[in-house]
């Protein structure tokens, strides 16, 4: 269960939704810290760190990716974007800008709070009895959730280290969107293939020497990904 | 043309008779001046010849004399007696001057035949209207030429005018069209005719004011759906924690929470209906392909539907099969119908996917239900056509869109969908067929 005291920072200028999610997410026994703007989200967080943050894309003044951007800059702190059902490039840019998952409005808070506890299962250190893996200069060790290339160690948000585990659990073998989806996010079939996509995409540019001709991370047409040494 | 071709006939009608006539009459008027010399000097003559080619004839006429004796005298052999009809002869010999158009060897003639009764002689004249008649043909050909010239260049001028004339209604007509085909933004171009700009302006502006009217509207159905969103959502929130309190409310209000649960999730279903409704409306829709396992695909749709426990059947040919199709939208159409199946149908019997023979597969939702009738086959796709079974305004009823989402979708796909009445017993069933390419 989730630990008493997770502070969620929720940045939506319509007050309506800010009282909704609010209203729903106390429920859940959380703390929601309320910005309706993007420049109070980022001063909010640079006094006091939230353990999620949820930020709708529209806002006024900077918008949620300029936020998003900024908060990867600094932390790997989780995010959930929100985006209006109606523009589908939202989604594949506000997980490049950094966020961990999306959701579109209206959500059901029920839905919300999913999401929530999902990004702070992932937050927590994975079982640690796995043991490190080495891939030529990649390595993993899960246990203390770090990362290195070459030596030296890259910053991955918990998203992205979760799913390099994923991979890395049957070197070799090729996942399918939907089982990463599926073991990655919590979701079932009808889970959204963008996410892994992106998170692929970003893991790239993290890991590889070369993000456009992977070593390791590569893509089988037709069927997935798989890594590779 | 008829006018001009009735003018010619008219005009030769007219011209023809009176030169007939005239000619009649001149020639007349020189045969009984010419037999009054005949009557004179013709007792006196000894050679009745010679006295009548020394008479006034042009060459085209022929003298002829009968002396009181019953002699015929004729300069020219061709022309005696015989060239005479003989009704003319008759009437001359009962003393009646008389003139007779015929035919000689072919050729038209006019002979005239004047009485001497004094003397018991008659003068004759045969008169070549050839030449008369070769002027004639001639005009006749003339007018005839020039009516046929005159009808052409009529015609042609005429065709060639309305064609002009035309062509801009043509363009018209097909723009119309165009924009009736929902290509709202044809316009017209403006061209050289300074006529028809106004036409072209009139047009243009028509058409956009009926795009930007049209696009109004689509906004409207959009822009009030999202509108309705947020307040949906906040009572949605109000109504879900009041759910998660459920067991401290008294009976009668745990009841009113049932009832306004239910009714804030209709009413949220309706507006994100209506939205993706709304987005047919205004064009903007977009199928997003992915590559999708087809059979795994319907199994995971049926399971997450609102009728997890219906038997899938797959046709073995299509096991490991991937298409290319929008994961979503086919989502929703199984979906809608299983929905379906269960509001109306009792609930549904069975999904099956079957390969269709011509390439394309086939996907049938079946109930044991009522069944649709014919008539309403095609109604039930319509927006906001309900069940008509009498009595069917429950609280489990939906709005009317899920059809016509699902009709919307599958028309996306380049697909078509249809319902049959099950032939093994009672119920509907439900075809969606999709033209994808089976890899």
């Amino acid at each position: 269960m989730v630990a008493v005291g997770t502070r969620i920072l929720a940045v939506e200028d319509d007050e309506r939704i800010r009282i909704a999610v609010k209203m729903a997410l106390e429920d859940e026994g959380w703390t929601v810290e309320e910005a309706a703007t993007g420049e109070a989200a980022l001063d909010s967080f640079g006094r006091h760190p939230a353990d999620v943050v949820l930020i709708d894309i529209m806002l006024p003044g900077i918008d949620g990716f300029e936020v998003c951007r900024s908060l990867r800059r600094v932390s790997d702190v989780p995010i959930v974007v929100v985006t209006a059902r109606a523009d589908t490039h939202d989604v594949v840019a506000g997980l490049e800008a950094g966020a961990d998952d999306y959701l579109t409005k209206p959500f059901a808070p029920k839905e919300l709070s999913a999401r929530i506890r999902a990004l702070l299962r992932r937050a927590r250190a994975p079982d640690p009895a796995t043991p490190q893996l080495n891939f030529g200069d990649l390595e993993i060790i899960p246990e203390a959730g770090v990362v290195r290339l070459d030596g030296s160690e890259v910053h991955l948000t918990k998203t992205e280290f979760r799913l390099l585990c994923e991979l890395a659990s049957s070197a070799g073998r090729v996942f399918s969107r939907e089982v990463l989806l599926e073991r990655v996010w919590g979701y079932g079939y009808f889970g959204d293939g963008r996410l892994v996509d992106v998170h692929i995409r970003r893991l790239r540019t993290k890991i590889e020497t070369d993000p456009a001709n992977p070593r390791h991370v590569v893509t089988v047409r037709g069927l997935g990904y798989k890594l590779q040494g | 043309m008829l006018l001009s071709a009735l003018l010619a006939l008219a005009t030769f009608a007219s011209t023809r008779s009176s030169l007939l006539q005239q000619r009649e009459s001149a020639a007349l008027t020189q045969v009984f001046s010419n037999a009054r010399i005949v009557r004179d000097r013709l007792p006196s003559e000894t050679d009745p010849i010679k006295l009548l080619q020394s008479l006034q004839t042009p060459s085209s006429s022929h003298p002829i004399a009968l002396d009181d004796r019953g002699r015929w005298h004729a300069p020219d052999p061709l022309f005696g007696q015989n060239a005479l009809p003989e009704a003319l002869r008759d009437a001359v010999s009962n003393d009646t001057p008389s003139r007779m158009r015929y035919a000689l060897r072919g050729e038209p003639y006019l002979a005239v035949g004047v009485p001497l009764p004094n003397e018991g002689a008659a003068y004759f004249e045969v008169l070549e209207l050839d030449e008369l008649e070769d002027t004639l043909r001639q005009l006749s050909l003339s007018l005839t030429g020039a009516a046929m010239l005159t009808t052409m260049a009529g015609a042609g001028l005429g065709w060639w005018a309305s064609r002009r004339a035309l062509r801009p209604l043509a363009d018209v007509g097909q723009a119309a069209e165009a924009i009736a085909g929902g290509r709202l933004d044809t316009r017209l171009a403006a061209g050289n005719d300074a006529d028809l700009s106004v036409l072209v302006t009139s047009f243009n502006g028509m058409a956009q004011a009926l795009q930007d009217r049209i696009e109004r509207d689509a906004r409207f159905a959009s822009d009030v759906s999202h509108e309705l969103r947020s307040p949906l959502m906040t009572l949605s929130a109000a109504t879900e924690l009041l759910e998660t309190r459920r067991d401290e409310l008294p009976q009668r209000a745990q009841a009113a929470l049932d009832l306004l649960s239910a009714e804030v999730a209709r009413f949220q279903q309706l507006v994100e209906d209506l939205l993706e409704i709304s987005r047919f409306d205004a064009g903007a829709v977009r199928l997003e392909l992915d590559d999708v396992r087809l059979a795994e695909f319907v199994l995971q749709a049926v399971a997450a539907s609102s009728a997890p426990g219906v038997p899938v059947e797959v046709d073995a040919e299509l096991a490991g099969v991937v298409v290319r199709a929008d994961k979503r939208r086919l989502g929703r159409v199984i979906a809608n119908l299983l929905d379906n199946a269960g509001r109306y149908g009792g609930g549904a019997t069975r999904v099956a996917l079957r390969r269709v023979d011509d390439g394309g597969v086939l996907i049938a939702v079946e109930d044991a239900g009522p069944g649709v009738p014919v008539s309403d086959r095609h109604y039930i796709f319509e927006r906001f056509a309900r069940g008509g079974v009498s009595g069917r305004r429950g609280a489990g009823e939906g709005v009317g869109l899920g059809l016509a989402l699902v009709a919307e979708h599958v028309r996306l796909h380049g697909g078509r969908v249809w319902v049959e009445n099950r032939a093994e017993g009672d119920g509907a069933r439900f075809l969606v067929e999709l033209p994808v390419a089976v890899s």
